[in-house]
């Protein structure tokens, strides 16, 4: 039981009332991120999703599609390893692994601290793979432009309810592993229609890494989104 | 390992916003924090006590937390609505609305200084 305090009040209390965002330290090295990629138009792209929906693999197959008409870098973030950096480099694309060390998502001040590692003058995209983990990394601004989450079809259809901060912060919703629908019991109708309670603006697409389903589409965005930052 | 952080940054962002002797007479922390800003005010009071380990200094000091449930405001017909089970539509006219009002919110709301 904790005890009581015996300690009487006495003199008078000054208050401030400050109402300063908790993050407000996070979010000041956001916006020197963002300035950063305005300056050389650089889009910047924040990748969330649980662990094992397929960010990696959709990195390595955008970088497969892109790397002949546009220049891509990687950042990604993982506890431990280098793993995913490693895979994304043998598409022949910069990549470039943050160890957060059991950090379970990355903040503005990791993504800054690495930045100057890139030529962004000749990057016309740089993703930010974020550590699989839909809970924290959604309060975390990066800078980014946009945000794009991946829902695997293997990991049920009731994620956006479960997690509705990140689908109502995100711009894009992939439905990653489609060529597997057949097989499993998700319906990509009930995921959309949740994520749309959440969010209705936010954009839906079927991607498949392995049977190529829905990847022109969404290299067109990219492109399209590329296009417009460079003005 | 999240709350970790904000704890840190709540620290970072006070030790930046006063002077020491000013912080030397802290007393109270109070947080406004929204349903949706996935923080869970025991496991933050947890992280801040673990704060206190290497910050002794701040050992004294008081954290309070608030949660604030979530409302949205329509920007057709402005009625607000209290959101439940995160059907971000709005009661009145049936419309979808991201216009969260309240629910969001990660505040430092006020800080208390022995006078």
């Amino acid at each position: 039981m904790v005890e009581k305090s015996t300690k009487t009040a006495r003199g008078t209390v000054q208050c401030e009332n400050t109402n300063i965002h908790l993050l407000k330290a996070n979010d000041f090295v956001a916006d020197i991120i963002k300035k950063e990629m305005a300056k050389t138009g650089t889009l910047l792209i924040n990748i969330t999703s649980s662990a094992g929906s397929g960010k990696t693999t959709l990195m390595q197959k955008t970088a497969e599609k892109l790397k002949d008409k546009i220049n891509i870098a990687v950042m990604v973030g993982d506890l431990e390893t280098e793993r995913d950096a490693e895979r994304i480099r043998e598409t022949g694309i910069q990549a470039l692994q943050i160890v957060t060390g059991g950090i379970c998502h990355l903040e503005a001040q990791m993504v800054h601290q690495v930045l100057d590692q890139f030529d962004l003058e000749n990057i016309d995209l740089l993703f930010i793979e974020n550590v699989g983990n839909l809970v924290c990394p959604s309060s975390f601004d990066l800078g980014e432009d946009y945000r794009v989450t991946l829902m695997a079809t293997t990991e049920g259809d009731d994620k956006p309810k479960k997690y509705p901060k990140m689908f109502l912060t995100s711009d894009m919703m992939l439905v990653s592993k489609a060529d597997l629908l057949p097989y499993v019991p998700f319906s990509v109708e009930a995921v959309t229609k949740d994520a749309r309670e959440v969010n209705h603006e936010i954009e839906v697409l079927q991607i498949s890494s392995i049977t190529d389903e829905g990847i022109d589409q969404w290299c067109d965005w990219l492109l399209k989104k590329v296009k417009q930052k460079k003005g | 390992m999240h709350e970790t952080s904000i704890v840190n940054s709540i620290m970072r962002t006070l030790e930046q916003e006063f002077e020491r002797e000013k912080l030397n007479k802290m007393k109270a922390i109070h947080l406004k924090v929204g349903i949706l800003s996935n923080i869970e005010p025991r496991l933050l009071h947890n992280a801040y006590s673990a704060y206190h380990l290497t910050h002794p200094g701040y050992h004294h000091v008081e954290l309070h937390i608030e949660s604030t449930p979530l409302k949205i405001q329509c920007e057709v017909c402005n009625h607000i609505t209290d959101v439940q089970n995160y059907r971000f539509i709005c009661e009145n006219c049936d419309r979808p609305s991201k216009n969260v009002i309240q629910g969001e919110e990660m505040l430092i709301h006020k800080v208390e200084f022995e006078d």
